[in-house]
């Protein structure tokens, strides 16, 4: 249940405006206004690289804005460092811990939160802890090796060690992630009690039933820019939610892309039945010839497991997946490549491409032969294809970190994509791309379909998964939650997203 | 020796890509200045420091550094000794430099380097063994050094594989346990009965022949012959570009060539064979036999030639026959001037300091660059 709107004004704790922040030529975050109010719970909701964690550390001060004011009880701040946030009352918890596994809770404790030069005895630094959990009331073993606790207790050790210097403003990053759903409720009502008393909270999670069970207002970014803003909890609805995570408005690839027909007795070519793996549960579909089948949801669903066990990364837990009857391989890349099974993944450059070496080394890996050519004949042999495949660089030896997002997936389809493949498995391929970039790989994608590759495309953007799919399935907590054809019904979508059959 | 282990782990000073990766004009003199510019500097570095501890020691510093050029070029022998102080250097650093190059940072080439020696000695000083030809026993040998090696050095690929150890920790371990061996198998197993001190029997007819005309052992032909051999592996195979993927992006390697496991074991096993075989031809070529000085940290000084090889055989040879000659130099210097002997120690340190170092600032300037 929603808790009832909050009546009485509560005081800003943080404002922060216009906050700009880049990596390289990456905007994480542009122009993004927040408000945090003392006494609620603040959801702060996105797809992965939306910009959120971005945002929490640059509250933290553990990075620094390129533009854009932080006002924090009123009073703006310039630079803002880690030990200046936690003087003005900020503490964050991050989403991997940061704890020493061989060190116990009060150890923990009294490492990261020193108090003068000297390391306290024991029994002192216990006190200190024991002084803590009784204040929180968030039960933490002390005395074992951090490493022995479970999970959810080392989490509760880190949020006491936030609130160690009496934090106003308690950050947590996908906290819920590593949780049980038992675990996860109590955090809620432990974020709740915090907040009662006169805490701004703010949660970063992935899990839209969190979000309107346990928390008061939400902020809500996508690709670095806010696009809900601080509003009520109570204004949504999971459906709601999700929508404005994934997006409505219409991606290029949506009006450009021409799906093509799908004749009615093509064949079944990839069949998954009762696949699991990791947080992926009993998952059957199947994909035929010339077919492309969206895979809808929000981002840790269950997608990942999905394209490991595709892409021949991963060996499923359960069931099978299989290609013309045989099995995917897996820990095979060459006999992946060799069934013409195309891999198009999420993370280009981690996956894909080694971005110190040459256009010509990246279009042969997986694909050379024993002997080498000489270096001017394998770079002559490829330039027609990178000229074909639209591929800019200044030459066939140039590396391919100084290529752009674009031309470097487009190096990757050249080299995919080249042959006959008989299976598309790709991720997020437009993700990070300019309009014209994203038409023509999406353009490129079709092509494969058109000549009779199973294509499973998985999107982050709803819009461009039902632009360029002939069917579309929903993966919500590593479940299939629902199977749509044309015409699609968005609403029915929204609601197999967050998680109803 | 830890000293090493810390120096190279850190930082990368293997950034620069691979030799082929090169573009434009402009970025290939860039990569040309880092390439042989880097050492060089550090060279001349190392000998400004090494001429302001000769001037300390009350010596002329180019009277010294001329006595060491001409201890190598001009003294008998000179050149003969640079050889063969190379020949082990080489053969150790070409392996080292692939395996760098593939970002496994084994530090263990020594202990490879004395088992080799141990075991094919002890084989070739068998009862029975040690009777038979030169021309079956030499080839033998050279094969069970570098299986020796081989298995010795997989130990540590295996271990990372297995339980994800550190390279560097387990591969320098393992290099105390080589030496223990050694020298328990000089004062047990192998021991010469004729000798006071700990030493093993004489190799005998598995020394290696003098190549005529050129009075160096057969060993310096095997160590330069090799070198366009692991410059054809890692330019013109695909071991070779796999190696550098591995060492880039082993997750790409993983996802479209083959596990990233089983490039560590090749490529340290590859380390290992070489070492093993470098191990065998010192004794074979230049002590004849095993004792408890047998080692002096020729694994070690080796992982300065690579470094200093810029991690290309190329490289790797030049470096080899300069880290040596510098040796055998210094060794004619020192006794002209009575200098203290371990001045070209010092020196050979700040080498690799300054290599380090300079690598460290050029990665430095160039990520500052491209931010713009």
């Amino acid at each position: 249940m929603p808790p009832p709107p909050r009546q009485r004004a509560t005081p800003e704790a943080v404002r922060a405006s216009g906050v700009r922040k880049h990596f390289g030529r990456v905007v994480a975050l542009r122009d993004v206004d927040v408000v945090l109010r003392a006494g609620e719970v603040h959801a702060l909701l996105g797809e992965n690289g939306a910009g959120k964690t971005t945002l929490v550390r640059i509250l933290a001060g553990l990075e620094q804005r390129d533009a854009g004011t932080l006002t924090f009880a009123g009073e703006q701040v310039g630079d803002l460092d880690a030990r200046a946030a936690r003087r003005r009352g900020v503490a964050l918890v991050q989403q991997h811990f940061t704890l020493v596994p061989t060190l116990t809770a009060s150890e923990n404790l009294v490492l990261a939160r020193p108090r003068g030069h000297f390391l306290p005895t024991g029994r002192v630094a216990g006190q200190r802890l024991a002084a803590l959990v009784e204040r929180f009331g968030l039960a933490v073993r002390d005395g074992v090796p951090v490493a022995q606790l479970s999970v959810g207790e080392q989490q509760r050790l880190e949020i006491l060690r936030a609130l160690d210097a009496d934090a106003r403003v308690l950050l947590l990053d996908e906290p819920t992630a590593v949780l049980t759903g038992d675990e996860a409720a109590g955090l809620l009502a432990v974020c709740r009690r915090l907040a009662d008393e006169g805490r701004a909270v703010v949660i970063i999670t992935h899990r839209l039933g969190e979000v309107i069970d346990g928390c008061d207002r939400v902020t809500v970014l996508r690709d670095g820019e806010v696009v809900l803003a601080d509003e009520p909890v109570a204004a949504h609805s999971v459906t709601t939610l999700a929508d404005a995570m994934i997006g409505r408005h219409v991606p290029p690839v949506a009006s450009t892309a021409r799906v093509p027909t799908l004749p009615a007795d093509a064949p079944v070519r990839l069949a998954v039945q009762g696949l699991s793996r990791g947080r992926l549960r009993d998952v059957s579909f199947t994909v035929r010839a010339g077919e492309v089948l969206g895979v809808a949801g929000v981002d840790g669903n269950g997608q990942a497991e999905l394209e490991e066990v595709l892409a021949g990364l991963a060996a499923p837990d359960a069931g099978t997946a299989t290609l013309d009857g045989a099995p995917l391989p897996h820990g095979a890349p060459r006999e992946r490549i060799a069934r013409g099974i195309a891999y198009i993944p999420s993370d280009r450059y981690r996956t894909a491409l080694v971005r110190p070496m040459s256009l010509a080394d990246n279009v042969e890996l997986g694909r050379g032969r024993r002997w080498r050519p000489r270096r001017r004949v394998r770079r002559d042999a490829i330039a027609d294809r990178l000229a074909a495949w639209q591929v800019r660089a200044a030459g066939p030896g140039a590396p391919v970190r100084s290529l752009s997002g674009g031309n470097a997936q487009k190096l990757v389809l050249a080299r995919e994509l080249a042959e006959e493949p008989q299976l598309v498995v790709t991720c997020h391929p437009t993700r990070g791309l300019d309009p014209g970039a994203a038409a023509t790989v999406a353009e490129r994608l079709l092509d494969a379909a058109a000549r009779g590759a199973a294509v499973v495309w998985m999107g982050a953007e709803l819009e461009e998964v039902l632009a360029v799919s002939h069917r579309v399935i929903v993966l919500s907590h590593g479940r299939l939650t629902g199977t749509f054809s044309p015409p699609f019904d968005r609403q029915a979508i929204g609601r197999a997203m967050g998680g109803a059959s | 020796m830890s000293a090493v282990a810390t120096a190279i782990e850190p930082v990368e000073p293997f950034d620069a890509e691979p030799l082929d990766a090169g573009a434009s004009g402009g970025a290939v003199v860039r990569r040309a200045v880092v390439v042989a510019g880097v050492p060089v500097v550090a060279v001349a570095a190392a000998l400004a420091v090494g001429a302001l501890l000769i001037a300390r020691e009350g010596a002329n510093p180019l009277a010294v550094y001329g006595e060491v050029l001409r201890g190598v070029f001009v003294a008998p022998r000179g050149l003969r000794n640079t050889a063969i102080g190379a020949t082990p250097l080489v053969l150790m650093g070409l392996g080292l430099a692939i395996a760098y190059r593939a970002r496994l940072f084994t530090i263990g080439a020594e202990g490879q380097f004395v088992l080799g020696a141990v075991v094919a000695t002890a084989v070739a000083t068998a009862g029975g063994v040690r009777d038979l030809p030169g021309w079956l026993l030499v080839p033998a040998c050279i094969v069970i050094a570098a299986a020796t090696g081989l298995v010795w050095s997989s130990i540590s690929a295996l271990l990372a594989n297995r339980f994800n150890t550190s390279i560097v920790i387990s591969s320098l371990l393992l290099t105390y346990v080589a030496t223990a061996a050694m020298q328990w198998m000089i004062r047990v197993p192998i021991k010469d009965p004729a000798s006071f001190v700990p030493a093993s029997r004489v190799i005998g007819n598995a020394a290696l022949p003098t190549v005529p005309g050129l009075h160096v052992h057969l060993g310096f032909l095997i160590a330069v012959a090799l070198v366009p051999v692991a410059w054809l592996l890692m330019s013109r195979t695909r071991f070779g570009f796999r190696v550098d993927v591995v060492g880039h992006n082993p997750i790409a390697l993983r996802a479209n060539e083959l596990p990233a496991g089983r490039m560590v074991v090749a490529v340290l096993a590859l380390v290992g064979l070489l070492s093993g075989v470098a191990g065998y031809v010192q004794v074979a070529g230049v002590t004849d036999r095993i004792n408890a000085e047998f080692s002096v940290d020729l694994g070690y000084t080796a992982i300065i030639v690579a470094l200093l090889g810029r991690l290309h055989p190329l490289g790797v040879l030049l470096a080899g026959l300069g880290l040596a000659g510098l040796g055998i130099g210094f060794d004619v210097a020192e006794r002209t001037h009575q200098l203290p002997s371990t001045l070209v120690g010092v020196i050979q340190a700040m080498i690799i300091i300054f290599v380090v170092v300079g690598d460290a600032v050029v990665v430095r300037l160039r990520a500052r660059q491209e931010r713009g």
